[in-house]
């Protein structure tokens, strides 16, 4: 039974049946339907058990899961199981994606194609991140999720653009497609998706783990913030057709990055990777060296691999480090004139950011109308990334007067323009002035 | 900084002779040498679709006097209904074409080029004539080319050619098919067939895809349906997506694993669909006239 009919019903594990409603997609392992059970509705992913090498081994994984629970709120995990039919077929129920979520597909097609029903005729609608703050909080979502996952001890085995889904508006990241995540060490038949597998799947010579997790999330993360393949260039496109063994050899045995310092034979294509070619000239360096350093050394070398807490750490400090410019113009300080030390400048209007240094950060971090900073940067233990602690504000009360308002729940101190320090309470805030110093307890900042 | 070069398009000169994929130059602008800081668009989020590999399905389709009737009505149904599938499967990594050639006395395209599927819309097809099938593979070779239908500048994963047809050709195929056989989009390409009615000769069509596992039969209307999107999607899915290469193989792989593994895999899993598929209560279509 691979198919299932609409209007079928499917018994569950513990009691109750699913009812058939629709078809939601497919995948290489089953279909995925809508149906309905205990009168809600959810995802119904039913298998094809024919296509897997051991499926007793990967119902019992998917139970281990189901019993485990998901690591965090990010991931849209397996909820119950099916019973299963007499030949053997089963699946299992998940929540629905909710509302305002893109798939990750559309987002690097810049598209989503949406179909008539009626006269089966396409319509594309633009998917694009809407802020570039929404886009880099989603990266860091994104290796955040992984972060936790590996620290459950399991891996996700066949990381892929079809593996989440996106809020463009937030940066919120869910997660999906989650039965294939296993210990690490177990696998249970899934190879994953060539382009995202690291080399030494491709070869055959390991089967995915925590470690070629690592690299097929570096290649995630790379074709959200970069548009293309790391490991397609020169090199690959003179091959022309990208037959079975072309792709063993570009994404296996001679694996090159497009931006290998020191192996120019794969650079990216004018007129065809032309959205690599343009982001590598816009983010800073710690992010470049981030990726050249998964996609060189990383490749030959899984422990080389960028770990997710050091990713989550060069993300946290991305984001801090975009300027939205009254002009208009939002990119990272890297994309600004660096006037001094302490000042950036916007190369269209000339507007000036003054930085402000905090004592666990050996960068600067510049300041403008709407900033701002999260607990993880002011309290070193902390992991919340998404609750902000202070906003840069204008004075409700006095006009053109820009301050830093508390909105954490602790208590910090700061330096006055009268030269004494004050207790700033939360939902309190005090003045940006060339002598300001903030305490925030364990971390400090200053002008 | 050396690894700012930007290289240009030049790629396809120096093909690698064992692919003996035919080149054709592709065009370039001049890189910016200029590293002020506003001198191009700069928007971390103003991306274009990430860069695609491109996959062309070819249908090859008999149109001669025999398919008439019920046949023609229950392919061009099944057609229009099985491009909305397609579409879905080249997700963020592909863009499928469709090309579609028909023979009958003559041998023409439904469109001078091949169409992306999400624009592609099926013009209904009438049958006349007699099966030039030979001409038609002729035809294939002089447009799977660099220069013709596969011109796509960026990567393009080899072909997906799928051959319906429910008679004996009535000229000379096996000259086509030697021409054809010469063509290395075709040598890479995924081939399945489908033989409609009892006077389709399966050999044939083995010769022409190379293998029996890829070539399925219809007798009647409802399997005719049946088979045309089981081999379609198929072929599109195997066709658009890389290699699983991964295999309990226990050693590295090497280039003789992966040798025409697509096709392999294309027949494993048409065979073991088309055993799934229900006969149902259809009337053949050599019966009942």
């Amino acid at each position: 039974m691979i198919e299932l009919e609409i209007g079928q019903e499917v018994e569950m594990e513990f009691g109750g049946k699913a009812k058939v409603l629709s078809v939601i997609g497919s995948g290489g392992q089953g279909i995925v339907y809508l149906v309905r059970f205990n009168g809600q509705k959810w995802a119904l992913k039913w298998y094809d058990i024919n296509k897997m090498s051991k499926p007793a081994a990967f119902r019992k994984n998917l139970q281990n899961n189901i019993n485990d629970g998901p690591p965090s709120n990010k991931f849209l995990w397996p909820k119950y199981l099916t019973k299963e039919a007499e030949d053997g077929t089963f699946g299992y129920i998940m929540e629905l994606k909710p509302e305002g979520f893109d798939s990750f597909v559309d987002i690097l097609n810049t598209y989503k194609l949406e179909i008539d029903p009626l006269t089966g005729r396409g319509v594309k609608r633009p998917v694009k991140f809407n802020t570039l703050s929404a886009m880099v909080t989603c990266v860091i979502n994104i290796v955040n999720a992984f972060r936790q996952l590996h620290r459950a001890g399991k891996s996700y085995q066949d990381l892929n653009d079809g593996g989440f889904f996106i809020n463009v508006n937030t940066g919120a990241v869910l997660v999906c497609d989650c039965d294939n995540i296993a210990p690490d060490g177990s696998n249970f038949g899934i190879g994953g998706k060539p382009g995202y597998m690291a080399p030494e799947v491709v070869r055959g010579i390991a089967q995915p783990n925590v470690q070629t997790d690592k690299y097929s999330l570096a290649v995630v993360l790379f074709k959200l913030l970069f548009r293309g393949d790391p490991m397609e260039g020169e090199k690959v496109v003179r091959d022309v057709c990208l037959t079975e063994s072309s792709e063993l050899k570009h994404y296996g045995q001679n694996a090159v990055f497009v931006y290998d310092p020191d192996d120019d034979s794969n650079r990216p294509v004018r007129g065809i990777h032309d959205n690599i070619i343009k982001f590598w000239r816009i983010y800073p360096d710690y992010i470049k060296d981030a990726f050249i350093r998964s996609f060189t050394t990383g490749v030959s070398d899984p422990t080389k691999r960028i770990i997710e807490n050091e990713w989550q750490k060069l993300f946290i400090r991305l984001r801090s480090e975009i300027i939205q410019c009254g002009c208009g113009r939002t990119n990272f300080s890297s994309m600004f004139i660096h006037q001094n030390e302490k000042t950036f400048k916007c190369p269209k209007c000339g507007m000036e950011f003054v930085t402000i240094g905090f004592s666990n950060r050996d960068y600067r971090t510049p300041l403008y109308l709407g900033c701002k900073f999260y607990t993880c940067e002011i309290i070193p233990e902390s992991d919340d990334f998404t609750a902000v602690a202070g906003e840069l504000v204008e004075n409700k009360l006095k006009q053109g007067v820009l301050g830093i308002k508390n909105c954490s729940d602790r208590q910090w101190k700061a330096k006055m323009p009268d030269g004494k320090f004050y207790d700033i309470a939360p939902g309190k805030g005090f003045p940006v002035w060339q002598g300001l110093e903030i305490d925030f307890g364990e971390v400090k900042a200053q002008i | 900084m050396s690894n700012e070069r930007v290289t240009e398009p030049e790629v396809n000169k120096n093909v690698n002779p064992s692919d003996d994929f035919d080149t054709k130059e592709t065009v370039s602008t001049a890189p910016e040498s200029d590293d002020s800081i506003l001198d191009f668009d700069d928007d971390p989020l103003s991306a274009t679709s990430v860069s695609k590999k491109s996959l062309v399905i070819f249908f090859l389709i008999d149109t001669s006097g025999s398919m008439k009737g019920k046949k023609m009505g229950e392919l061009n149904t099944v057609m229009e209904e099985l491009i909305p599938e397609i579409r879905r499967v080249g997700e963020a990594d592909t863009e499928v074409k469709v090309a579609v050639l028909t023979f009958s006395t003559e041998v023409r395209w439904m469109y001078s080029n091949p169409i992306p599927i999400e624009d592609f819309e099926w013009a209904r097809l009438r049958a006349s004539g007699v099966t030039s099938m030979g001409a038609a593979f002729k035809e294939l070779n002089h447009r799977m080319s660099r220069n013709s239908f596969l011109n796509s500048p960026s990567l393009s994963f080899a072909p997906v050619i799928f051959l319906m047809t429910d008679g004996y050709p009535s000229d000379d195929y096996k000259e086509g098919l030697r021409e054809l056989q010469t063509n290395s989009w075709y040598k890479f390409g995924l081939k399945a067939a489908l033989g409609i009615g009892q006077e389709a000769n399966d050999n044939i069509l083995a010769e022409f895809t190379g293998s029996k596992d890829t070539v399925v039969h219809a007798y009647s209307g409802g399997q005719l349906a049946q088979m045309i999107k089981i081999i379609a999607v198929t072929s599109s899915q195997i066709g658009s997506k890389s290699m699983t290469l991964s295999d309990d193989t226990g050693h590295e792989i090497g280039e003789e694993d992966v040798f025409a593994a697509k096709q392999k895999l294309l027949g494993q899993q048409i065979q073991e669909l088309v055993s799934t598929q229900t006969d149902g209560d259809d009337v053949p279509f050599d019966t009942g006239w």
